[in-house]
């Protein structure tokens, strides 16, 4: 029995998990949801930065002369007519981070293509883009390093260790060594990145593509040079980031310096080219796996050597190892890791950081592995299912992975798999199947809430995070619904800016699990606020009782002992003269808390792929997907399945399409377009089936609910590269899977 | 040195746009996309890639889905023009748009605009009945959140129910 059931869960809610349409959805479906590049403000300029077209050198000079002169420009800035930026200090936990730390124009050196250089401002942007295109700059380019084989700029350095991992492979009857690799894939957001920046005085407002309004508050103040308190940064809908838009990049400090120096608005939207180069990417990783197991199939090694390519200035470390150390039960294990400089933009995380390339590196040796042993996939698996997290040696604070693969074979159908290569076949096309698992950890960081319910019965919830997509506005909603019977249509919801109290960043698949139990301590603590305001002053309508004695339902305070004697919310507070009955709520971190001192959280799940195989043409499609998750309670299951169906469609991309490239020559993403970057379309998109395992993980938080914004991803490109294994007979070791490879069948 | 276009004085564009003409000086390089959301204020339609690869910006041109951010608004004149803006009846949503609600047809909602405008379209074109045809038929409007599922979901339930009124 899991421990969250042995704890019991709370009853069921009475309007929590229903299918309930999003509260933003008529917004969005009218095109009345504001975006930032929605925003425009009188008097407003439009800037369009100037990119370097070389990847390494420097910047010889720069003439402006015809740019400065044409039609409706206002300036061109570049280093040294603009006021210096500062870097921001080190991040403090949650707060203050950016991954591209150098600001634009600090030096004259240029480390990638399509490095800010300089930046046109005009009245429109028809002729802001036609002065960027009109200033010439000369450089003085060096040799520049874009090289796909990754070699480390230093010795591994070792991640997680236990055991002999080295030792144990050499003496294991059977092995397992291959090199798998993940290519550079971008995050594109069908939005692009774009800020408005608007200065009253020494005061500026950003409306900000930002998965994270507190933490772009926190790096822009520091590297504007400006009190905190002045800078203020608005995300009312945000058309998704995955991870891309979690920190500031350099257009919006751009924005806000321009605007600055203009003393106009500024409005400066990120073309798509320049979104391969300038806004991050999921870096390119080199993995070396290798397994030792005895002929029954129980893991005695595991070791796990990858590389990463990162940028000239800055260290970013794609975590692959993230679930190495305790997917499977397994004595000796070893993760090392260490970086590969080139002259690229600098990555970020994509969602599911770390673990979605990792797990594609470790299932895809799993099955193997399981071939090797001329085993089941998913028995090789349930053979090494630890009893606890073998890394920490902690209990698992919820961990339903051996049900996630039983659920998932009886939807799939996998008893009546042929495990020969290509001996399964269906309407004169060869099918393939194939199966892996997942894993993403289960977190909460801090988030503060404030609920007010107001004389009318309407009630505001207010939090400064964000709404990505993944259903924020609604699940909150729900919560502070449940928490004090106010209908949802009389509750209003504001997210995404600085003036609210701090929320979390929309990532790590933990906004849902920090903002629900500050949302649901506020609206309780609101509704004792009220129940208090009637039961004190002259005026009280419940004179002499205590709060205890009363409660709060459809809109009344009543007695507990007499539901008859209510009076409504209106009545008990303009008899005690307040405005609203507010409330405060918080919830803490798991990050160094008592819960990850205790327990391995993480949430799990199980993916099966089928593809169809037609030799003759070498079609190969995704025509079946079978996903089981294990991610505690869905409050609002309607947008949690949307969320992994998404994640499989974009895992999809991840097998079959994505991968930025490089070009040798200047040093450039080749293919920065939607068309030549080719992503998952609607005719990509097989039926695929979700099921939630819903056990409550009651460690987290008090509904038992964890997001489910990343886990869908992780897994499913190794379930498919296993499928087109069992199709073809070709294993694909390097992302995307290619007709050239195919051809090899 | 390539030629510089440096002085470029504007038109006069009269473009009809969910009935309503409106009278513009623009730039002659303005797109009917910029138009709409940078001097009209009809931010409903949006901008995902500037090079009609994604269908963000799709809107009807005489009754055709056309990609506005490949169109210059100069050549849209005299032409009828529906946006998002222009599909609800009031308040009252256009069964297209009840159906992505109820269907969970989108997360994010930017690409959506589009995807609507394209699913109010294809009721007119010889799409085929199958759920694979309709696939098809919107593979050029991207949703990287990957609401794919849910947007062929409210595009068959509005031709099974609705089909009559396209």
């Amino acid at each position: 029995m899991s421990r969250s059931k042995a704890l019991g869960a709370p009853s069921a809610p009475k309007v929590l998990g229903g299918k309930l349409p999003r509260i933003d959805g008529p917004l969005k479906v009218s095109g009345r949801a504001t975006y930032t590049s929605d925003i425009s403000l009188p008097g407003m300029l439009y800037a369009v930065p100037v990119r370097s077209t070389i990847a390494s050198g420097r910047v010889v000079a720069i003439d402006d002369r015809v740019a400065r002169k044409m039609l409706g420009v206002r300036a061109i800035y570049y280093r040294g007519n603009i006021r210096p930026f500062f870097r921001s200090g080190p991040a403090q936990g949650f707060s203050g981070l950016i991954d591209e730390k150098r600001p634009p124009f600090e030096d004259d050196v240029v480390r990638y293509y399509g490095q800010y250089v300089a930046v046109a401002v005009a009245q429109t942007m028809e002729q802001a883009k036609a002065a960027a295109d009109a200033v010439r700059v000369q450089y003085a380019a060096d040799a520049h390093n874009v090289e796909r084989r990754l070699v480390a700029e230093k010795s591994l350095e070792t991640d997680s260790e236990r055991g002999d991992a080295e030792g144990a492979f050499k003496s294991a009857p059977v092995q397992i060594d291959q090199t798998y690799v993940t290519p550079t894939e971008v995050h594109n957001p069908i939005e692009l990145h774009a800020t408005v920046a608007a200065w009253e005085g020494d005061r500026v407002t950003l409306y900000e593509t930002t998965q994270a309004v507190m933490n772009h508050r926190e790096v822009l103040y520091q590297m504007l040079g400006v009190p905190k308190e002045n800078v203020r940064v608005v995300s009312h809908f945000l058309g998704s980031g995955f991870g891309g838009k979690l920190w500031p990049w350099s257009h919006s400090i751009l924005a806000a310096g321009v605007a600055r120096e203009v003393g106009a608005p500024v409005k400066l939207v990120v073309t798509r080219q320049a979104m391969f180069e300038t806004v991050g990417h999921r870096p390119r990783t080199q993995q070396r796996f290798r397994l030792g197991a005895t002929r029954d199939g129980k893991l005695v090694s595991m070791q796990h050597e990858y590389l990463n390519e990162t940028s000239i200035l800055d260290a970013y470390k794609e975590d692959c190892g993230e679930a190495t150390p305790f997917m499977y039960s397994v004595p000796n294990l070893r993760v090392a890791s260490a970086l590969a400089r080139r002259n690229i933009g600098t990555p970020t995380a994509m969602r599911g950081p770390g673990a979605v390339p990792g797990l594609f590196a470790m299932e895809s040796a799993m099955d193997e592995l399981a071939i090797a042993l001329n085993m089941d996939p998913i028995e090789l698996r349930r053979r090494n299912e630890p009893l606890q997290d073998e890394s920490t040696k902690l209990p698992f604070s919820s961990r339903h992975l051996v049900e996630c693969m039983q659920v998932g074979a009886e939807k799939f159908g996998w008893a009546r798999r042929d495990p020969r290569v290509g001996a399964m076949k269906r309407d004169g096309l060869t099918i393939g199947w194939g199966m892996a698992t997942c894993s993403w950890g289960a977190m909460r960081s801090d988030a503060q809430a404030t609920v007010e319910i107001q004389r009318d019965g309407t009630m505001s919830v207010t939090t400064a995070t964000q709404d990505i997509g993944t259903g924020t506005y609604t699940v909150l909603a729900l919560v502070a619904s449940e928490a004090t019977g106010i209908p949802l249509d009389k509750i209003d919801v504001g997210l995404g800016d600085t003036t609210l109290p701090p929320g979390p960043i929309s990532g790590g698949s933990w906004a849902t699990a920090s903002v629900i139990p500050a949302v649901s301590a506020a609206a309780r603590a609101a509704v004792r606020s009220l129940l208090t305001l009637s039961t004190s002053g002259k005026n009280a309508a419940f004179a002499g009782a205590t709060p205890d004695d009363l409660h709060f339902a459809n809109g009344r305070a009543a007695r507990k002992s007499d539901p008859s004697s209510g009076v409504p919310l209106g009545d008990v507070l303009a008899r005690a003269n307040v405005r609203a009955a507010v409330g405060s709520g918080q919830s803490r971190t798991t990050f160094g808390g008592e819960e990850s001192r205790k327990y391995s959280l993480h949430s799990f799940g199980a993916q099966f792929a089928e593809v169809t195989w037609q030799p003759e043409t070498a079609r190969l499609r995704v025509s079946r997907f079978v996903s089981v998750i294990d991610a505690g309670r869905m409050i609002n299951p309607k947008p949690a399945r949307n969320q992994i169906e998404g994640a499989v469609v974009m895992g999809i991309g991840m097998a079959l399409f994505e991968e930025a490239r490089y070009d040798k020559r200047y040093g450039a993403p080749i293919n920065s377009n939607l068309a030549d970057y080719i992503v998952s379309t609607n005719a990509d998109a097989p039926a695929i089936d979700v099921t939630f395992l819903d056990y409550p993980d009651l460690v987290l938080n008090e509904l038992g609910a964890r997001g489910v914004g990343e886990i869908g991803l992780a897994g499913t490109a190794a379930a498919i590269t296993a499928a087109v294994h069992h199709a073809t007979g070709v294993r694909v070791r390097e992302l995307p899977v290619r007709i050239e490879d195919l051809l090899r069948a | 040195m390539g030629t510089v276009i440096s002085q470029v004085t504007t038109v006069d564009v009269e473009l009809r746009i969910n009935a309503t003409t409106r009278q513009l000086a623009l730039d002659p390089r303005t797109t009917l996309l910029d138009a709409l959301r940078e001097h009209l204020d009809l931010t409903g339609t949006k901008k995902g890639c500037d090079h009609g690869q994604c269908g963000a910006c799709t809107v009807h041109v005489n009754g055709r889905r056309v990609l506005s951010c490949l169109t210059l608004a100069v050549a849209a004149q005299g032409k009828d023009i529906t946006t998002i803006e222009g599909v609800a009846d009031g308040d009252q949503l256009h069964p297209m748009q009840q159906a992505f609600l109820d269907h969970d047809g989108f997360q994010c909602g930017y690409c959506t605009s589009g995807q609507i405008m394209s699913a109010l379209a294809l009721l007119r074109e010889p799409c085929g009945a199958s759920d694979d045809e309709v696939r098809e038929c919107m593979s050029g409007n991207l949703c990287r959140c990957g609401a794919y599922s849910n947007i062929i979901a409210a595009i068959q339930d509005v031709r099974a129910t609705h089909a009559h009124e396209a």
